[in-house]
Order: structure tokens, then C-alpha cells, then sequence
């Protein structure tokens, strides 16, 4: 009886639900949309990881004999030899070391100065504290390779070849320790990321909330108590983040270590990494590139953390962030006179240096008749390779015009995907598919350009099933470029769909408008300027990008970074700093030029 | 528009979070200005916009005239943009990108009414709201009631069969807000629409409603004119969210001089068994005598101690003590009273509330007191 009551039973009751809840997921073209942009970030992040951690663990081409296993079978030779093995020390341990090293060497030096700097321009009366407040954070517009190179026209010694340096040529000899290696690399990438923390600390400075000070005041606190018992602890949760994300940035950072780390042979992970492959250690390559993610993830999972923890007992939406100034007085022209020396060191002189560089026959001497315009403007140069001047070598106009198709192509597409991430996260009607967008997006953060290279190298070299090897074309920057550009694009996207909230959409819904419309008429021109600093940033820091290029570019597709790196290697010292001086000026211009367009402070997007 | 009918509505968002609204029955009549009033989380909102198409139902039914627009049970459900309503939001969420008549006419244009037409369906609601002077503007330019009043405008454009207002006035201020609820009336005759109004504000939902739905914790709680709501509140609820200074309840199981005063007071009229849980009676009922003699025959008394007189401007609010219990009390007069002075206060026996244990008004012994008196 049991049985034939339930076959009875009508099933439409069941059978309808379903019907209603697929529905309402495709009444709007919103839900097939997040799912297509769910497989194409599977495709173009997900799968380059997982390729690239599988290669470090799969026997490689040409490696059967020495793993003893056939192509394509598991091994854990790769680790044993990263790890384990005498080369382990060279290859991994080594580079380990002076990669923790350098970052917390130039972490203590950016806190140090960077912390004094942000007090001196949001709390104190220092002179020119505005006009400090935008150039200090001129090193960071600029790629940090930029910095190298000028230490290099400095103090390159006669350890290597070519075109000695400025101290080098009036004969004092720099030392090693001096010209290469940890102590320059310390140094240039502190100055990189100081402006980071004067963006990040001071942010924090300005918008701490001068009530709570008060109160403390008023009970009879001193300045000094007040600063070590009030401000500085809850300052602790912005430089906690700044130290975080320094390191993380460290650990990617490729450039500055390639060219001054390489003479004296102090390899960090990165360069360890670009070896493996330029030596097609295809799986060390893997081991490595899988040890730098590992240690980003974990960075940026303790800075998650703590943001977390931070937030339980950091005040926000207080009225009281009319902040008194400090008087420094005596001390106000040391400050200003401080502030002007670090802009010096790390704007003014390695950029003078450069330029002056550029108009030089001979380093470092300065008789008029040493000086030339032939580095930019000459013809029929005496030289075995760059017989014109920069402007007129046809390369430096294909690495420009490669570099604005390149990064400009990336860029849009970034820009408008992030914007799609953003309506599709905020308005799915499927919660884990907005939360697998807005991770998967999320995950090239925590991947170092340099590793998402590789990574895009191990799954798109050869060809796989109808997809051909796209290794050498442009295809295969752009979409990396792209990839490693989502987190910012879908962050800015998801920040600003949500700050428009749903209502204006919804009413526009009421009075009868379909999804098509809606899109047209009310979201995309209401979102049109989050669009352009979408497209914009991305681009911006593509331009001086170095690392995702340096992996996959072929000289057909060289950009205008990996066009210079290729003018050091062949010491043409001359025209490579023009070349970096133009990119750096590109990148100064561009930021200047966003902000501009959309009356926003874009130094502080930087900083994010 | 035929009138809007809800069955058994039920909305959970998961997550096992309790429903958001549950077992609600709502008929909204054809013409009628209803409002939803309840507390923030009470499921006014979101009851609101399941009327609109912006959520979808768990549970239930709704239906507009023999129309189903939504029912998870048969598997339908009409879009927000075929329902032909007018919703006007909390935050107006005009078009930052168009001007104030593009606003306005954004719903025409949509529906291909000829130019003519539209135009003079456009001067018509501008002129109606006073707007017409703003139409080149921007929404960022207006001032938050003229934005108000575009929001309203720009629905009453397309002639919706009923207008959802979602606390539109909560984010004016008190004179603006006093001026808007004027307008909504006299827009509710000259446009005859019907409009389901959420608030959390009491004397919004007084002034304005012919009927109000008065909503706690995802269910209906009393249906009824704003009389019925203020004079019978169907429980305790609803006796003490509506009306300010709030209701002075008296509880049965306590054994406070004052409420044993009031049990026994109680039992004299109603008998021992009649279940009563608490007793309520507004401020403004609650009366001062300088003497026991004073009081009327039949009423319900006891003495108490003056303990605050807080003028509001025009009226007086009288704050009383027995036993360290405080009573409110409210007049329009100038109480002749001072801090510490000795009295008794009285109540007339249809002046009180009665409940039961379970919070439920008590519809017998409103009979028995009404003889009483």
C-alpha cells in the first residue's frame, strides 16, 4: 500500500520547486554570465598553478635517467633536489636566506624612515609638508629596477665588464660588498616601498581620531605617554600591514636583485627561480615557484589575520579626525631638511644620475666635451649593435608599440572583466559562485609575478588538447598579464558595485527595465569612471612591469622593460637607462595624467 | 489595481538564521494606504519587497487579483519589471547620471509612450510634486526632500497600480518630514493608487494609514484601522510599541504591592479564573488625585508619590512612584504638582488593558469593564 500511495502522490510539488529555483537563477542573464567567468578563471589561474605545482612533482622531459621514471610519472626527485641534496643549498637555501635578508633589511630601514616621514607630513608643522606629501611617494610610481641601474652607473666596480661606474672612472674603486649584492638590493628596495608606508601609516595617522587623544590628554597624559600608550598601539595594525605586504612584494621582486645580485652571484628565490627555467629545470622550477607561493599565501593569510583582529577594537566613523599638528619648532628645519634629504636619495639623484648618464660619452667625467646627445638623437654610431640613437631604433619603437597593445589590451579586458566581477559577485543569486569569483580572482596576490609566469610558461608552452603552445606570442602575455591583474580589477569592481549598492538598479527593475537595458542605461554609465581607473591603474603598472615579461617574453614580443634588461645584459649602459628613464616617465605621467581624469588621489590606490 | 492578497508567506534567507518573515496573511484592498510598522528587523522591509519581485518568496503565495506573481508551490514567478508597481527606496536611489526629468520620464521612455504623451505625463507628476523647476538638474544638486519627491515622481510617472514606499521620510528632517506626509496624502487622493507604506515610526503610520499591519520578529501581529491599533491592541506587543511615553504595564505573577493591587482590583469585576497575565493602561489615562475622595466611583486607584514633572511644550509628563515601580503619566494641562508630593492615581476601568499569560488581549474583559463602567 505504502508503495503505490507514494506513486499516487503528485510529483509536481517537488518537481515544481526545482522549476522555481531555475527560475529565478536564469530569469537574468546574471547567473550564466558568473558561470563563464567562473570557468574562464579556472582556465587562467587556476589551472597554471595547479600545472606548474604538478610539474614539481612529475617527471620531466630529458630527466627519465636521473629520476628513473618514465615522462609524465610521479617523482619527488625535484624536491629532493631543492631541498635535500648537495645543489639544495644553491638552489633553494641560499636564495631563502638572502631573500628573508634583503626584505627584512629593507622592511626596518622603510618602517624607520617611512615612519618618521609619515609623522613629520600628516601630524607635524615641517615645512612643505603637502608638496612632501606627493614627492616621497614618487619612488613608488617608478619601477624599482630604475634605482638599480643608477646605483650601477655609480658604483659599478671593474668586478664586471663594459662601462665601469662614475667612482669607478675618477678612480676610486668601490668595493663589492658596495656595488653589488645585499647591502645595494637592501637599500634600493627600502626606498622602493618607503612611500608605502608613509601611504599606509599615514592614512592610518590622519584618520586616527584626535577624541581619543584628548581624552588621554585630559587626564594629564604627556605627549610622550600619549604617543607610546595611545597612538602607537593602535597604530600597530597598519604597520603590522605594511610589513606584511613589503615582504610579500620582496618576495617577488625581480629586477633590482637580477641586476645587482648577479656579479657577486647573491641569488634570491626569484632569480633562483628564473635560472631553473632559463636551465629548463623545468621541475626545480616548479619545486621553487611552489615554495614562493607557499610562503605569499602565508604572508598574506597573516595579514589577513590580523586585519581581522585589528578590527575588534579599532575605532572607525569618529567625527574627531580634525587633527592637531605638532609644533616642532627648533626641530622644524632638521625635519624638513631630513625629508628633503631622503627625496634626494631616492628621487632626485638616482634620476639625475640616469639622465646624465644618458648625455655621457665617459662615466663620471665632466668636461663639456664628454657630453653627447648621440645616446638619444645620434646616427651612424661607431658601435657594434646600436648604431642610432634610442629614439631612432626601430626596436624601442616595436617594445613601445608592444607594450602599449600589450599591456593596453590587458588592461581593458581587466578592467571590464573586474567590473562584470563586481556586478556578477554583488548580484548572483548563487553565494558560493560570488564567493569562488571573488577568491579566484583574489588568487594572483598571493602568487609573485615572477611565479605566475612561470606557472603560465608550465600550462601554455606545448600544446595541450586544442589549445596550441603559446609560448613566444603575444597571446600569452596578454592573458597572463591580465590574470595577474584580476585581484586589483575585481577588487575595484566588487568595491564599487557595492557602493552603488542594488537600489539604483532595482528601481530602474520596478519601472520595468530587463537586465539589457539596465546594463546600458544605468549601470555601466553609472560606473564609467571606476571603469577607467580600472583600466588605468592596471595599466600604469604594467607598463613598468618587469618580472611576468621577463619569463615570457621572446625578443619579437619585448616590452620596453624587458628591451632595457636585454640593453644591461649587453652592457649598453647608455641606452638602457634612457630607456628606463622613458618607462619611468610613462609611469609618472600615466599616474599623474589618472589622477587628473578622476580627481582622486590615485598614490593612495597605489598603496593597495 | 485588484487588490494584493499574501498567503502563508514565508522567507528564510538559510543559513539557518531564523525566517524573516513566517505564516504571514495580508489582504491589501484596492485604493488602500497600508502601512507596514514594526521594529528594525521585524520583516517589514523584506515583506515589501517580496511584494515588489526583489525577493522571492520561501513559502506561500502571492497573488494580484486571480494573478499569481510569485508561489515556489506552482513554480511561478513574474519579474519586478512586469508587476507594474512603483517602489520608492529608503536611500531614493535616483540616477546619479540623469538629470531630474530623465529620471522622471526614464519609465516612459521604456515603454515607448508617444512623446506627447509622455511629456505632458511628465509636467503632470512634475507639477503635482513641485519639481518642474529642478528638471535640467542632477540628483547630487537637489536637496534631500526635492530628491524625495523626484523618487516619487519618477514612479508615479509610469501610473503603478500600487506605490511601495520603503521608510521614504526617515531621512528627512522633522519639518521636511511633517510637509512630505501631507504630500503622500494628498497624493494618495488625486492619484487613487494604492500604497503599502514600511516604517518604524508610530505617528508616521497614525497619521497616514487607513489600515496598519503592525509586524514583530517575521509575523503579522495585529491588522486593524490606527484606532484599533492604538484603543485594542490585539497583545502586549503591540500595546507597547505603539504610543509614547510607552504603556504602563502591570504585572499579575509579581507580587508588587502596586500589580497585587491591581490583580485584586481585577478579580473583583472578571472573578479569580479569568487568566489575566498583565494589565496595561496608556499614560494619558492614567489620572491624578489629590485625595482618595477625589477619585471616581468604580475606577481603579492607588497612591503614589510625584517623583518628575518633564515638560515636552504644551503637555506634561508626570513621573510617578509606588514602591520604587515607575508609572507614566501624561497631561495637556500644568499639573499643579510638586516633586515628592503624595496622590492617587486612578484609571477608568475601559481605559485598561487586559492580557493573558500569554501576552493575548483579553476580549472578555473588555465586555465585563465596559459594563462595569
Amino acid at each position: 500500500m505504502a508503495s503505490s500511495d507514494a506513486l499516487l502522490t503528485p510529483a509536481p510539488v517537488g518537481g515544481a520547486r526545482w522549476r522555481y529555483r531555475l527560475r529565478l537563477a536564469l530569469r537574468e542573464p546574471t547567473t550564466v554570465i558568473a558561470i563563464l567567468m567562473a570557468a574562464l578563471f579556472a582556465y587562467l589561474i587556476v589551472l597554471p598553478i595547479l600545472s606548474i605545482l604538478a610539474d614539481a612533482a612529475t617527471v620531466q622531459f630529458g630527466d627519465e635517467r636521473r629520476t628513473g621514471g618514465g615522462t609524465g610519472g610521479f617523482t619527488s626527485y625535484y624536491l629532493y633536489r631543492a631541498f635535500v641534496s648537495p645543489v639544495a643549498y644553491d638552489l633553494f637555501w641560499e636564495p631563502l636566506l638572502n631573500t628573508l635578508k634583503v626584505a627584512f633589511g629593507a622592511i626596518t630601514i622603510s618602517l624607520a624612515v617611512g615612519g618618521v616621514l609619515a609623522w613629520l607630513i600628516a601630524r607635524t608643522d615641517m615645512f612643505g609638508r603637502r608638496w612632501f606629501a606627493t614627492a616621497l611617494i614618487v619612488p613608488y610610481m617608478l619601477p624599482a629596477w630604475t634605482f638599480a641601474l643608477a646605483w650601477n652607473t655609480l658604483f659599478k666596480n671593474r668586478t664586471v665588464g663594459g662601462q665601469p661606474g662614475w667612482f669607478e672612472a675618477i678612480g676610486l674603486t668601490p668595493p663589492d660588498w658596495l656595488a653589488y649584492g645585499q647591502v645595494p638590493i637592501t637599500i634600493i628596495l627600502a626606498l622602493h616601498y618607503t612611500p608605502f608606508v608613509i601611504l599606509l601609516f599615514g592614512s592610518a595617522l590622519r584618520r586616527f581620531d584626535s577624541q581619543l587623544e584628548d581624552s588621554a590628554r585630559i587626564l594629564g597624559a604627556s605627549g610622550w605617554v600619549v604617543a607610546a600608550q595611545v597612538i602607537l598601539p593602535l597604530m600597530r595594525p597598519a604597520l603590522l600591514s605594511a610589513v606584511l605586504l613589503i615582504f610579500a612584494k620582496c618576495l617577488g621582486e625581480f629586477g633590482v636583485p637580477y641586476v645587482l645580485g648577479l656579479p657577486v652571484k647573491f641569488d634570491v628565490l626569484a632569480t633562483s627561480l628564473y635560472r631553473s627555467i632559463g636551465s629548463r629545470q623545468t621541475g626545480v622550477a616548479g619545486v621553487l615557484a611552489g615554495a614562493i607561493m607557499l610562503i605569499g599565501v602565508l604572508a598574506i593569510m597573516v595579514d589577513a589575520y590580523l586585519a581581522r583582529e585589528a578590527r575588534r577594537f579599532v575605532t572607525v566613523g569618529s567625527k574627531g579626525s580634525m587633527n592637531r599638528l605638532s609644533r616642532l619648532k627648533g626641530l622644524r628645519w632638521p625635519a624638513t631638511g631630513f625629508a628633503g634629504v631622503v627625496f634626494m636619495l631616492s628621487v632626485g639623484m638616482p634620476l639625475l644620475t640616469l639622465a646624465l648618464s644618458t648625455v655621457m660619452h665617459q662615466p663620471g667625467s665632466f668636461a663639456l666635451s664628454n657630453f653627447t646627445l648621440d645616446y638619444w638623437i645620434g646616427q651612424d654610431l661607431p658601435t657594434v649593435a646600436m648604431r642610432t640613437g634610442i629614439l631612432f631604433s626601430p626596436d624601442l619603437w616595436q617594445a613601445a608599440f608592444n607594450t602599449i597593445t600589450i599591456v593596453g589590451i590587458a588592461s581593458i579586458c581587466s578592467g571590464i572583466l573586474g567590473v562584470l566581477t563586481g556586478y556578477v559577485v554583488v548580484r548572483t543569486t548563487i553565494r558560493p559562485l560570488a564567493i569562488f569569483l571573488r577568491q579566484v580572482t583574489f588568487m594572483p596576490y598571493l602568487v609573485p609575478g615572477i611565479a605566475f609566469a612561470a606557472a603560465y610558461l608550465s600550462l601554455f608552452a606545448v600544446q595541450r588538447g586544442p589549445i596550441p603552445g603559446l609560448y613566444g606570442t603575444t597571446l600569452i602575455l596578454v592573458l597572463a598579464l591580465m590574470a595577474d591583474q584580476m585581484p586589483y580589477a575585481s577588487r575595484a569592481g566588487i568595491s564599487a558595485m557595492m557602493q552603488l549598492g542594488k537600489d539604483p538598479e532595482e528601481a530602474a527593475q520596478i519601472v520595468g527595465a530587463g537586465w539589457f537595458r539596465r546594463m546600458t542605461s544605468i549601470v555601466i554609465p553609472i560606473q564609467k569612471g571606476s571603469l577607467v581607473t580600472g583600466i588605468l591603474l592596471p595599466f600604469i603598472s604594467g607598463i613598468k612591469g618587469l618580472s611576468l615579461f621577463v619569463i615570457l617574453a621572446v625578443p619579437a614580443t619585448d616590452v620596453l622593460t624587458t628591451f632595457s634588461l636585454r640593453l644591461v645584459d649587453y652592457n649598453y649602459t647608455q641606452a638602457a637607462n634612457a630607456v628606463v628613464l622613458i618607462i619611468a616617465g610613462l609611469a609618472y605621467g600615466g599616474t599623474v595624467l589618472a589622477q587628473r581624469l578622476t580627481r582622486t588621489n590615485l598614490a593612495e590606490g597605489l598603496g593597495t | 489595481m485588484p487588490d494584493i492578497v499574501l498567503s502563508n508567506v514565508q522567507k528564510s534567507y538559510g543559513g539557518g538564521s531564523p525566517n524573516a518573515v513566517s505564516d504571514l496573511d495580508l489582504h491589501i484592498h484596492d485604493g488602500e494606504f497600508m502601512c507596514l510598522l514594526g521594529p528594525s528587523g521585524c520583516g517589514k522591509t523584506t515583506t515589501l519587497r517580496m511584494i515588489a519581485g526583489l525577493e522571492n518568496l520561501t513559502d506561500g503565495e502571492i497573488h494580484v487579483g486571480e494573478r499569481v506573481i510569485d508561489s515556489p508551490a506552482r513554480g511561478a514567478f513574474v519579474g519586478p519589471e512586469k508587476r507594474g508597481m512603483g517602489l520608492v527606496f529608503q536611500s531614493y536611489a535616483l540616477w546619479p547620471h540623469l538629470t531630474i526629468e530623465r529620471n522622471t520620464d526614464f519609465g516612459l521612455r521604456l515603454r515607448k509612450v508617444p512623446k506627447a504623451e509622455r511629456e505632458a505625463r511628465v509636467e503632470k507628476v512634475m507639477k503635482a510634486l513641485d519639481i518642474e523647476k529642478y528638471r535640467h538638474r542632477y540628483p547630487s544638486q537637489l536637496s534631500g526632500g526635492q530628491q524625495q519627491r523626484v523618487a516619487l515622481a519618477r514612479m508615479l510617472a509610469v501610473n503603478p497600480g500600487v506605490l511601495l514606499l520603503d521608510e521614504p521620510l526617515s531621512n528627512l528632517d522633522a519639518r521636511l518630514r511633517l510637509e512630505m506626509r501631507a504630500e503622500l496624502k494628498r497624493i494618495h487622493a488625486e492619484f487613487r493608487t494604492t500604497i503599502v507604506f514600511v516604517t518604524h515610526d508610530q505617528w508616521e503610520a497614525m497619521t497616514l494609514a487607513t489600515s496598519i499591519a503592525v509586524m514583530s520578529e517575521g509575523r503579522l501581529q495585529q491588522l486593524g484601522t490606527p484606532n484599533d491599533i492604538y484603543d485594542r491592541p490585539a497583545n502586549r506587543f503591540v500595546a507597547e510599541f505603539v504610543g509614547s511615553p510607552p504603556i504602563n504595564i502591570l504585572e499579575a505573577a509579581t507580587t508588587h504591592a502596586l500589580d497585587r493591587a491591581a490583580s485584586h482590583w481585577l478579580a473583583g469585576r472578571l472573578g479569580e479564573s479569568a487568566g489575566v497575565g498583565s494589565v496595561g493602561f496608556r499614560p494619558e489615562a492614567l489620572q491624578i488625585a489629590r485625595s482618595e475622595a477625589a477619585v471616581p466611583g468604580g475606577s481603579f486607584r492607588h497612591a503614589a508619590e510625584v517623583t518628575g514633572i518633564l515638560p515636552t511644550g504644551g503637555s506634561w509628563i508626570i513621573e510617578l512612584k509606588v514602591d520604587g515601580r515607575a508609572l507614566f503619566a501624561t497631561t495637556t494641562e500644568s499639573p499643579a504638582l510638586r516633586g515628592g508630593e503624595r496622590v492617587w492615581v486612578h484609571v477608568r476601568p475601559t481605559a485598561v488593558h487586559v492580557f493573558d499569560a500569554a501576552g493575548l488581549r483579553l476580549a472578555e474583559a473588555d465586555d465585563v469593564l465596559a459594563r462595569a463602567a
